[in-house]
């Protein structure tokens, strides 16, 4: 069945936005099949950046078109070097960083979405501009 | 323009797949939120309240048909247009964005 499920993501005429199983190891050649570009989201610390890079490799050997970083929770100045130093290193295409942001947890308290709990959080503004990179880079 | 988030539990992966549908949504563009997660959470993020995020119900039979491809593989395969079931089986989420939940929903911590 999941099979049927996955092929609505390469068949629909609408943009589709997959939220995957967590975890990258559940990572199937069926969802690598039908998306152009996987966003790997990881934390600004060794372990979820090794992680993060352990994705890219797999991502690859799927066969998936494009894999992309999206650093989530930076704090400081010095997170945001940790990340970059990473994905440079390891060229690991890092799209986004998206600052650590107490609007998140709010709206999760609140059992709220974020966009409509707070459209004008950092968090959100570094999301419109994921948004406007993925589209930019869109086939 | 297809997709798919991943990361770790608590990562933070739903926040930023759900706020980036909505946004890509809030410009007038048609987007469908899949969430394949066995711990769905994407409604919420999305603006879907959890009471009508219900997990996709067991599909009937006659909107499936089994395609054998070259190799003898079989698959099965769905008889409507895409479109028409997720407009039949989404969840409308926001303007110009439908929600379809492939796994169970539950009401479990987010990812």
């Amino acid at each position: 069945m999941r099979g049927v499920l996955h092929g609505l993501v390469a068949e629909t005429s609408r943009i589709a936005i997959v939220d995957l199983e967590a975890g990258l190891e559940h990572l199937s050649r069926g969802t690598a099949r039908h998306v152009d570009t996987l966003l790997v989201i990881g934390e600004p610390y060794f372990k979820s950046l090794e992680t993060a890079h352990r994705s890219f490799t797999l991502a690859r050997e799927l066969g998936i078109k494009q894999t992309r970083m999206v650093a989530n929770k930076v704090r400081t100045p010095r997170d945001e070097d940790t990340v970059r130093e990473f994905a440079n290193r390891h060229a690991l295409d890092l799209v986004t960083v998206v600052p650590y942001d107490t609007a998140v947890t709010e709206a999760d308290e609140r059992g709220a979405a974020l966009f409509e709990h707070r459209p004008d959080a950092p968090s959100v503004a570094a999301i419109r501009h994921l948004a406007d990179q993925l589209v930019e880079a869109a086939p | 323009m297809k997709i798919a988030i991943g990361g770790k539990g608590g990562s933070g992966k739903t926040t930023i797949a759900g706020t980036l549908a909505r946004v890509l949504a809030a410009r007038g563009l048609p987007v469908v939120a899949l969430d394949d997660d066995s711990n769905p959470n994407l409604a919420l993020t999305v603006g879907v309240p959890a009471g009508r995020a219900a997990g996709l119900p067991a599909l009937p039979r006659d909107l499936l048909e089994e395609r054998q491809d070259a190799q003898g593989q079989t698959s099965l395969e769905l008889k409507i247009p895409t479109d028409d079931f997720i407009d039949r089986y989404g969840v409308p989420a926001a303007d110009n964005l439908t929600l379809l939940v492939m796994g169970q929903p539950s009401h479990g911590g987010s990812g």
